[in-house]
């Protein structure tokens, strides 16, 4: 049987505490966070140096790593306490910060020497010599451009021993990162500081001044489609023996804005693929069950962006949109008593009698079960579970776990 | 003191623009180059060096394009061919070509320019620490910030004073995709606008090329009216972009810098003399095609 040499790290968004425990359990190795500085999610759940700390502890007791995204490009007075800010989060025990512009990696470098530096996709880092430039300078490893193919990946693994770390999953900026400003001129929002209002994703009209004054609508007298230049989300799930046989270091999910329901699905799915292919590369075959499993909290169609070939019309988000099956996340489970059968669970979303719900966790274990009896807390029977965080006791068929999630489509 | 760089769409209007009085040609070719009024020959640029430095002006060439590996193999020969040519300098955007410009001991002198990057003082000293002799400041400072940056950096700073700013570059062909998807066929890829669903008004310039797809602020720039206050920062490199303001418009309009400079020079800087030459640039600058001062009227916390 093939050994590999190196299995590649899963690695998850965590907006928040409980997204990054979630993130870790199901099989996470490693997780990005955002500081309450310097990022690009000003929006975003960050965490405190507190909830870094508990989030860092956890991490290390299941043997993952947390890094800390700190990818804006700073302006005049922005990088003020940086070097405070890099030291803490070093002395907490975040494994590496992630980052974009030179003067907040000089920032790093030298008020908190040790903690290791990952170039930011946000500076487009699309060539070998690139890769070399940031090696030199120190750096432990470059996230790759989106606009990066497979065959320009295996290439730069064949020039360059820095870590490569590859987009797999979530969604993608239309333009090269770092190079749209359509936020700070339409919206007033600095899109390199965090405050991306999405410009993107809005309907323009087309036009065509050859005379002057004269306006030629392409979008009001050829098509009733209006321009956008917004794009459809990434899923790699057919090819991640790809990137492990290119030498991909890491392979990251797009997300720390989304819900704990699609961090741990998609954690869970990419783990299984990763570790089926590592296990037995010779003898693995892609399981149709991970792709299903990934629509469920899919919000876009899914498509491979730039690994094998320059994205066309069907990459971008024309026309109607295919109603994507909706699940919704309906709660944990808390415990499981083996002997009842019954499982204990924190409702997230209404559910009821008669509902046909699924059970997901870790290792890719799946339940599925039509609700016939459940109780509330009292021990009282019923019909439906409305309360948020309301404990209810569900009579089951098969065995669940605790921290096994529960959804329903919609 | 000050320096007006201006791009050069042809050997022709080169000449023109080195008789206007501009001192340094900016020109190249798209394979290297970002948004260039046009992709020159070898030729040309040739041609243009030897003008250029028979009248003593400059050319810097354009490298700042985002590299992939199939471009950055013909980098090393491109470098030759640029020393050949002694080109006095190169703008890069990219680390690679600087971690080759390094490697192969390039004498070539090079400007920082990875357009929407450029934001910070800390940021471009960093680049002068490994070699760079300028860097073109981000279009979306304003001049608080300008002033602090040029204050602060160790090495000169350029800033853009006339021409159409890109907001957003795509490597996709946006263009191409969404006539495909449309099934329209032959548009004039060079003279697309679009306008925001909801400001009918707005025209943000579009097109595509080998580098992908280029969107451009519904306003061009024009600092003319502010020089007074770019000079006062110390910020003497003054960039005009011709891409949108073709041919002998785009001469006229680089004589009026080369007016106001001659001001500078000689002390004669005056209200009067700046409203006429503002008069004079809106007469030139291309009818469809609005202005205004971009960032620098705002101040540092209207966008964040």
């Amino acid at each position: 049987m093939q050994v590999l040499k190196k299995k590649p790290e899963v690695l998850a968004p965590a907006g928040t505490l409980e997204k990054l425990k979630t993130a870790i359990y199901y099989g996470a190795d490693a997780v990005y966070i955002g500081g309450n500085a310097y990022g690009l999610r000003s929006r975003a759940g960050n965490f405190s140096y507190e909830e870094m700390q508990e989030g860092v502890a956890f991490a290390k007791r299941h043997e993952a790593n947390v890094y800390v995204a700190a990818n804006m490009v700073a302006h005049e007075g922005d990088m003020k306490g940086a070097g405070d800010f890099f030291r803490t989060i070093r002395d907490i025990g975040v494994r590496a910060v992630i980052v974009s512009d030179p003067a907040l990696i000089e920032t790093c470098m030298i008020e908190a020497p040790g903690l290791p530096i990952h170039l930011s996709t946000q500076s487009s880092a699309t060539n070998y010599e690139t890769l070399n430039f940031w090696k030199q300078e120190g750096l432990e490893r470059v996230v790759l451009a989106r606009e990066v193919g497979m065959d320009e990946i295996k290439e730069i693994r064949n020039h360059t021993d820095v870590e490569i770390e590859a987009f797999i999953h979530g969604a993608m900026c239309i333009s090269y990162s770092g190079r749209c400003t359509l936020s700070n001129h339409m919206s007033a929002r600095d899109a390199n500081r965090g405050g991306c209002s999405q410009s993107c994703r809005w309907k323009y009209d087309l036009f065509e001044l050859e005379h002057q004054g004269v306006c030629q609508a392409y979008t009001d007298e050829e098509t009733d489609e209006p321009f956008s230049m917004s794009a459809v989300d990434m899923s790699m799930i057919h090819h991640i023996p790809d990137f492990i046989e290119n030498g991909v270091d890491s392979l990251k999910i797009e997300g720390r804005m989304k819900s704990i329901h699609y961090v741990s699905t998609v954690a869970n799915v990419y783990r299984k693929a990763v570790d089926s292919y590592c296990e037995d590369p010779a003898h693995f075959t892609f399981q149709q069950a991970w792709e299903d499993e990934l629509w469920k909290v899919a919000q876009r169609e899914l498509s491979t962006g730039f690994y094998y070939g320059t994205p066309n019309e069907q990459q971008q988000l024309f026309g109607r949109r295919r109603k994507i099956p909706v699940y919704k996340f309906v709660g944990q489970v808390l415990e499981y008593n083996d002997a009842s059968k019954i499982a204990t669970v924190q409702q997230r979303n209404s559910f009821s009698v008669g509902d046909k719900v699924e059970f997901y966790g870790p290792g890719f274990t799946h339940v599925y079960q039509t609700i016939n009896q459940m109780w509330n807390d009292e021990g009282e029977p019923i019909e439906r579970a409305a309360h948020p965080m309301m404990k209810v006791r569900v009579q089951m068929d098969a065995p669940v776990k605790p921290f096994d999630m529960m959804r329903k489509a919609k | 003191m000050i320096e007006l760089i201006a791009t050069a769409e042809s050997v022709n209007q080169a000449k023109s623009l080195l008789n206007a009085g501009v001192d340094t040609l900016y020109v190249g070719e798209d394979t290297f180059g970002l948004r260039l009024p046009a992709s020159l020959s070898r030729e040309e640029v040739k041609e243009i060096c030897y003008i250029a430095h028979e009248n003593n002006k400059k050319v810097c060439v354009a490298m700042n394009a985002i590299i992939h590996n199939d471009r950055i193999k013909l980098i090393p020969g491109y470098f030759e061919f640029l020393q050949e040519l002694m080109v006095d300098s190169v703008t890069i955007g990219d680390p690679g070509v600087i971690h080759l410009l390094h490697k192969y001991q390039v004498q070539l002198p090079y400007v920082y320019d990875p357009h929407t990057m450029v934001t910070s003082a800390k940021q471009v000293n960093f680049w002068a620490q490994r070699g760079a002799k300028g860097a073109v400041l981000a279009r979306e400072l304003t001049y608080q910030e300008l002033n602090s940056i040029a204050t602060n950096a160790i090495i000169p700073v350029e800033v853009l004073v006339y021409g159409a700013t890109c907001i957003h570059h795509s490597k996709r062909p946006l263009l191409t995709n969404y006539f495909s998807y449309t099934k329209q066929q032959n548009v004039n890829n060079k003279n697309l606008f679009m306008a925001e669903a909801k400001k009918p008004t707005t025209h943000y310039s579009i097109y595509e090329d080998i580098n992908g797809t280029h969107i451009f602020d519904t306003n061009d720039i024009n600092l003319l009216p502010y020089l007074e206050k770019l000079a006062h920062a110390r910020i003497l490199k003054w960039k005009l972009d011709g891409i949108y303001t073709r041919g002998q418009a785009f001469v006229e309009i680089a004589k009026l810098f080369v007016q106001a400079k001659q001001a500078f020079v000689d002390n004669g800087w005056s209200d009067q003399l700046q409203e006429n030459l503002t008069t004079k640039l809106m007469e030139n600058h291309p009818y469809e095609r609005t202005l205004d001062a971009g960032f620098f009227l705002k101040n540092p916390e209207d966008v964040q």
